[in-house]
């Protein structure tokens, strides 16, 4: 069957290393982080003490009253009333990604452009939600609870404003969610059943999000902002959190040409595979990894050999990181094959079911920017890397292809392959 | 009523301009004309869409949903923050005859003459 390309034309960024593209951008190109010291839940004996936060938003607040965010992000109060904290963040990376395509609200109405979402939802939410029914006995609750703070949130709400009528749908496959998001997307153009896909992921980083990790030891306790997240280190310790949300438009490619609009790189395959071993725990040589990986070759049609660059799921725990350290080697070392290997997140922090949607667009900036991240907090690389091509500082180089790999609980991976486009 | 529904942790009014808290004040205090301050100030912040510009003060006539284009989650909305701040409880029966600005008033009256406690 012939399948029309897909294209990413749009993006937008609200992020720990910045609010728009430029910004991260340059903060991917210089290497620099998005972590600092917090002290969540207003605890200053908790030992975690190093997050990445969103800048220049206020949404700590159940009551959206008391929120604030950038001035050029008109958000009108019947969509307001609805949205969590993330989906505040969702809201202005989709208005940013929309003017970065070209797109007018119009433009998303016809039927033939589909949203799909990736985000948990709001634990801080339906927790305030919930502690006030508990309080009078379920006697009553806040009409906007449910569509606040559930798992789907994000497509509820954003559906709604843009007046979405194509495929809308959210996904919980926890930090594969906005993999598995774009990846379904692309399905949908290559089906021929829509032209368009807005792709979302979104997180807000606040106690209820990030602490319940703690309790599974997943997070770093490292104090240093400048060392906590390293990725593929022999020192890591555990994955620092993070927020925010990430927007890609992603265009059939006749759909692009037609109104000329611009692309970033194509993305051009993707595959999924599962460990089936533990709820939590990766596969202890990465195997739900390195399958989907090798489908998300077979999907595109490329070889080991043709990835110029990974970006890595990588979020600086012990097990995670060697497991995907030992997928990588398998699937490209024993193929010899030496792809450059970024991970992002030493910069980034986790920012859980947003991860896919973030690095996707991460790449699709280094495949039209010409550059490869770095990782600038690896010291010393954990043995299990051995013969994996970690360069510490960014690449001056155009990579032609380039993988994103993400794994969730469950063992779910799923990896995209994006290449440069040319018309 | 004896039991209000849910202890508040915040004063609802917080986010209001101090004229409103001061109405709302002089109503608890018994002065039931600063009433229609209060009640037009949360009907204007429960509007959900900006298209709809109300007069100022808002009539008694104007609709909430016709006129104010509430629609039933921003009626749902204003209900929940009315039981909040009146410290009452409204059934959807009470709701479905509340039409305008005007019933509105007369509403929250008639209810707390109906609640001792109030």
């Amino acid at each position: 069957m012939d399948r029309p390309a897909a294209l990413i034309t749009g993006l937008g960024f609200i992020t720990p290393i910045g609010n728009d593209r430029a910004a991260v951008t340059t903060s991917l190109r210089a290497g620099r982080h998005g972590l600092a010291r917090v002290e969540l839940a207003g605890n200053p004996g908790l030992p975690v003490k190093v997050a990445a936060s969103v800048r220049d938003f206020t949404v700590d607040s159940p009551n959206y009253r008391e929120w604030s965010w950038p001035a050029p992000y008109d958000i009108p109060r019947e969509t307001l009333r609805g949205l969590a904290p993330h989906g505040v963040y969702a809201f202005c990376a989709i208005e940013q990604a929309l003017a970065d395509a070209g797109l007018a609200p119009a433009d998303l109405t016809g039927g033939d452009t589909g949203l799909f979402c990736a985000s948990a939802g709001s634990a801080m939410l339906l927790h305030h939600h919930l502690a006030e029914m508990h309080a009078c006995r379920f006697e009553r609750g806040h009409p906007m609870g449910v569509v606040s703070s559930i798992a789907g949130t994000l497509n509820f709400n954003l559906a709604a404003h843009y007046k979405i009528t194509g495929a809308v749908c959210g996904f919980a496959s926890a930090c594969a969610s906005a993999s598995h998001a774009l990846g379904w997307a692309l399905d949908e153009i290559r089906l021929g059943r829509q032209q368009r896909m807005l792709v979302v992921g979104a997180e807000e980083l606040n106690a209820e999000t990030l602490l319940p990790f703690a309790s599974m030891r997943a997070l770093s306790l490292n104090p240093d902002p400048a060392t906590a997240s390293r990725p593929f280190d022999r020192n890591r310790d555990g994955f620092v959190g993070s927020g925010g949300a990430v927007v890609l438009v992603l265009e059939s490619a006749g759909l692009a040409a037609q109104r000329g609009a611009r692309a970033y790189c194509e993305l051009a395959g993707w595959g999924q595979a599962a460990d089936g071993h533990s709820v939590a725990t990766s596969h202890p040589e990465g195997a739900g990894l390195r399958e989907a990986m090798r489908r998300s070759f077979a999907d595109t049609g490329v070889t080991p050999g043709d990835i110029d660059c990974v970006n890595a799921h990588a979020t600086s725990t012990p097990v995670g990181d060697r497991a995907e350290a030992l997928a990588l080697r398998t699937v490209f070392t024993d193929a010899g094959a030496h792809p450059y290997i970024s991970a992002t997140k030493g910069l980034t922090g986790h920012p859980l079911s947003m991860s896919g949607a973030m690095e996707a667009a991460f790449c699709a900036l280094a495949l039209s920017d010409g550059f490869i991240p770095g990782n600038p907090h690896l010291a010393t690389p954990d043995p299990a890397c051995d013969g994996l091509n970690l360069p510490r500082g960014t690449l001056d180089r155009a990579p032609q292809t380039a993988l994103n790999n993400s794994s969730g609980f469950g063992g779910s991976s799923v990896c995209h392959v994006l290449r440069r486009w040319r018309d | 009523m004896s039991t209000p529904p849910l202890a508040r942790a915040h004063d609802p009014l917080a986010r209001f301009p101090a004229a409103v808290r001061d109405a709302f004040a002089r109503f608890r205090a018994g002065d039931p004309a600063a009433l229609g301050l209060v009640l037009s100030a949360i009907v204007r912040d429960f509007m959900p869409r900006r298209e709809a510009v109300p007069a100022d003060p808002l009539p008694d006539t104007a609709r909430l949903i016709e006129d104010l284009g509430f629609d039933s989650l921003a009626i749902a909305e204003i209900v929940f923050f009315m039981e909040d701040l009146f410290q009452v409880k409204i059934s959807n029966e009470e709701i479905l005859q509340l039409r305008t600005v005007g019933e509105l008033h007369a509403f929250v009256l008639r209810k707390l003459a109906a609640a001792p406690s109030a």
